[in-house]
């Protein structure tokens, strides 16, 4: 085994930006996420073993029998690290030392709707600031202007986990749809790249060209205030009449009522997030004439005997005969030796020579000393 | 951040490395290995040379593999030149599991699985091997010491396994593990009776578990002469030595998932920290350059030309030689400051 070292140009570092679609659609309380059914198990209503219309982070306990699941668990000792969920004033007087945590696996992620028709409203309050700033960009992000004051509007809030988006929901792949009965009433995009959910759809419709609300990207809001009618039949949504964008997405993790009428109105909420993945690439070098020789003991012929000789003053041990196995056609003819070594890992070490990671071959790849190679192994970061 | 003020850190004395292990407690009935999926989550090979199992079927992207089984028996073993079935698998297996954990002799030649572990002194060896070997995900860093828990069905009858059990752990785990395997640590396991009395005599040497590589070796005799009268594998009444010799790997790891009553382990995960003891002396920290701090060029938070400076620590920033910012710690809530008080933060960086 040989050490070699990188040099400058055998490593370097990009950035694979991502764009994962998202697709939301909710009906009668009920959310599917990316068109996956609710599944039920043998143990448990749903497989993941978190509420349906969520997505499990780990997905370990898939359909685990009650109290089988698998669970984190940390001793309190002298570092006094805790996991997350335990608050700090039972960390330090309902644990004793020597005692387990206990944490569950069973987290879950999924989106909400705040339906804010008061004037006590944090959420809203919240992201004042961050609106004003993206008023740079439209005037609808103001918090108050003349386009409405989003202190005294109605507000619909979609709140969207980054786990569901990464590190910004990609601008111009917004789409918000809402059907009656089957047949699309309305549809928003932010067609125009800046944050403004615009009606697109169908054509004609009222309010058509219109904007409806807003879309912070980066902390994953949808913030709508659009109030026109949509359609004229009446739903029972957060009121009972016809259906309006601040109703979009009723029953979407809101504790709202389902109404006989309810079930009438479905609604998606399509949108591509962006994900970055540092990549490190690292390429190693196989030189000619190098990493021609093995330690590996299958290297050697097992029919060699080993030759020592010992003395009272010393105990040597004779070269052992390296296995020719450089293949001929002939069978009564022994080819002509060639060092041959199979490639099969690449270890990679840090700088004090402490094994960090192996990189293995798909298959081992043949070494004679007038070959050489580079690997290109990837890492991502 | 508001205030531009760099503090040095003495590596000596600021900044301190630790390791926290947290571990998982993972559950494996034998309901999910065998019963409440039929073969759904088992998954077989042309190869035919192990057997995977998966949590759930392996059709579902939901599944996860949680471990393989494979049998592999010995050139010295007894039943070597009986078995018919698949024997050069079964030898390859062997010798591949034996030269990863127990390694080579010193002339080259692969060692066998020594039954406690004391390689150099002989004694008896395990020479066919029922191999569990589990997923990443599962054993993490390793298998936590003295925590393995295998209990069996022991019971004659193929169809009624269960009703006499045993129970097979690692009980000299936490104190008495081995070192010398290549890879890593590991300890033996013993065969105690769970329900019935089915042993020859509790606390009997069955196999071994290596803890950072998640494998459990274990012996086709826990089904045989270790019992009063040979287990049936089959439907066909067979006991494991005639599983082993007739039959393929395929049937051997279908036989133990007959009779795996419960598997459990804890795992371990070693989190590595930085702690940076970060100390606020009385006489520093007590402004701020936020522009809030500043109200009609007086400081807001001071109504009286007596009263004492006070700043809000929100967060502290961590910055290399160059002053360059790497992180920023946040705390919970702020930290009022003022020049009677003194503050040590400290700032955890979890890798």
């Amino acid at each position: 085994m040989s050490y070699y070292k990188f040099e400058e140009d055998d490593l370097f570092i990009n950035t694979i930006e991502a764009y994962p679609e998202y697709r939301f659609y909710t009906q009668s309380g009920s959310i599917y996420i990316n068109s996956t059914p609710h599944l039920s198990g043998a143990n448990t209503d749903h497989i993941t073993g978190v509420p349906k219309g969520f997505i499990s982070l780990y997905e370990y306990n898939i359909d685990r029998p009650s109290g089988n699941d698998i669970y984190p668990f940390i001793e309190k000792d002298g570092h006094r690290v805790s996991l997350k969920t335990r608050a700090k004033t039972s960390y330090n007087t309902s644990l004793l030392f020597g005692e387990t945590d206990n944490g569950s696996y069973n987290l879950s992620a999924s989106i909400s709707r705040y339906y804010v028709n008061s004037s006590d409203r944090p959420r809203v309050l919240a992201l004042k600031n961050v609106l004003n700033e993206y008023a740079i960009h439209s005037p609808h992000y103001q918090y108050s202007s003349s386009f409405g004051d989003k202190n005294s509007q109605i507000i619909n809030l979609i709140s969207i986990p980054s786990i569901m988006y990464g590190s910004r929901i990609k601008k111009g792949s917004v789409s918000l749809k809402y059907y009656v009965s089957g047949s699309l009433v309305g549809e928003l995009q932010d067609k125009n790249y800046n944050g403004e959910l615009v009606q697109v759809g169908p054509e004609g419709s009222t309010g058509s060209g219109s904007v409806a609300g807003v879309c912070l990207y980066r902390e994953g809001f949808m913030v709508l205030t659009g109030s026109w009618d949509l359609d004229s039949n009446s739903i029972e949504t957060d009121t009972t009449g016809p259906s309006k964008w601040i109703h979009f997405n009723y029953g979407a993790n809101d504790g709202s009522t389902i109404g006989t009428t309810t079930l009438s109105a479905s609604f998606a909420m399509e949108y591509k997030g962006t994900t970055h993945t540092q990549v490190l690439t690292m390429f190693a070098h196989a030189p000619y004439g190098e990493l021609n020789h093995s330690n590996n003991p299958t290297y050697y012929d097992s029919t060699d005997t080993q030759g020592i000789s010992s003395g009272s003053l010393q105990y040597i041990e004779q070269p052992k005969k390296i296995k020719n196995i450089v293949h001929s056609q002939f069978l009564d003819e022994e080819p002509t030796f060639t060092k041959t070594t199979y490639i099969s890992k690449i270890a990679l070490y840090d700088d004090e020579k402490n094994l960090i990671g192996i990189a293995k071959v798909a298959t081992p790849v043949r070494k004679t000393e007038e070959k050489q190679y580079t690997f290109k192994l990837k890492l991502d970061i | 951040m508001a205030e531009s003020f760099y503090k040095s850190l003495d590596i000596g004395k600021d900044v301190v490395a630790t390791r926290t292990l947290l571990h998982e407690a993972i559950p494996l009935t034998g309901t999910i290995v065998s019963g409440t999926y039929g073969t759904d989550n088992i998954k077989n090979y042309a190869h035919g040379m192990f057997q995977s199992v998966y949590d759930y079927p392996y059709l579902s992207s939901s599944a996860n593999h949680i471990f393989d089984i494979t049998a592999g028996v010995s050139a010295d073993s007894a039943i070597y030149s009986s078995v018919s079935n698949q024997q050069s698998k079964k030898l390859n297996i062997y010798n591949q599991m034996a030269q990863v954990l127990v390694g080579y002799d010193h002339t080259g030649s692969i060692q066998r699985f020594d039954e406690d572990g004391d390689v150099l002194a002989g004694g008896s060896k395990l020479d066919d091997v029922i191999f569990l070997n589990f997923a990443r995900l599962l054993t993490k860093d390793e298998i936590k010491k003295g925590t393995f828990a295998l209990t069996l069905g022991a019971t004659q009858a193929y169809a009624t396994p269960f009703t006499d059990r045993i129970l097979i752990q690692d009980t000299s785990g936490s104190d008495g593990y081995l070192v010398n395997s290549p890879v890593g640590e590991y300890g033996i396991l013993y065969a105690t009776n769970a329900a019935g009395t089915r042993l020859n005599g509790n606390d009997q040497k069955c196999g071994l578990i290596f803890y950072q590589a998640g494998v459990c070796a274990l012996t086709s005799s826990i089904f045989q002469s270790q019992l009063s009268s040979s287990a049936y594998m089959n439907s066909s009444n067979e006991d494991m030595e005639a599983v082993l010799t007739g039959s393929n790997i395929e049937a051997a790891s279908d036989a133990l998932r007959h009779r795996i009553y419960n598997l459990q382990f804890n795992n371990t995960v070693e989190l590595n920290s930085s702690v940076y003891f970060c100390r606020v002396n009385h006489n520093e920290f007590n402004y701020s350059t936020n522009p809030t701090y500043l109200s009609g060029s007086k400081i807001r938070v001071k109504t009286q030309s007596s009263d004492l400076p006070v700043s809000y620590i929100t967060t502290v920033g961590l910055y290399n030689d160059n002053n360059e910012l790497l992180a920023t710690a946040k705390l919970s809530e702020p930290l009022k400051k003022s020049s009677d008080t003194e503050f040590t933060i400290r700032v955890r960086l979890d890798y």
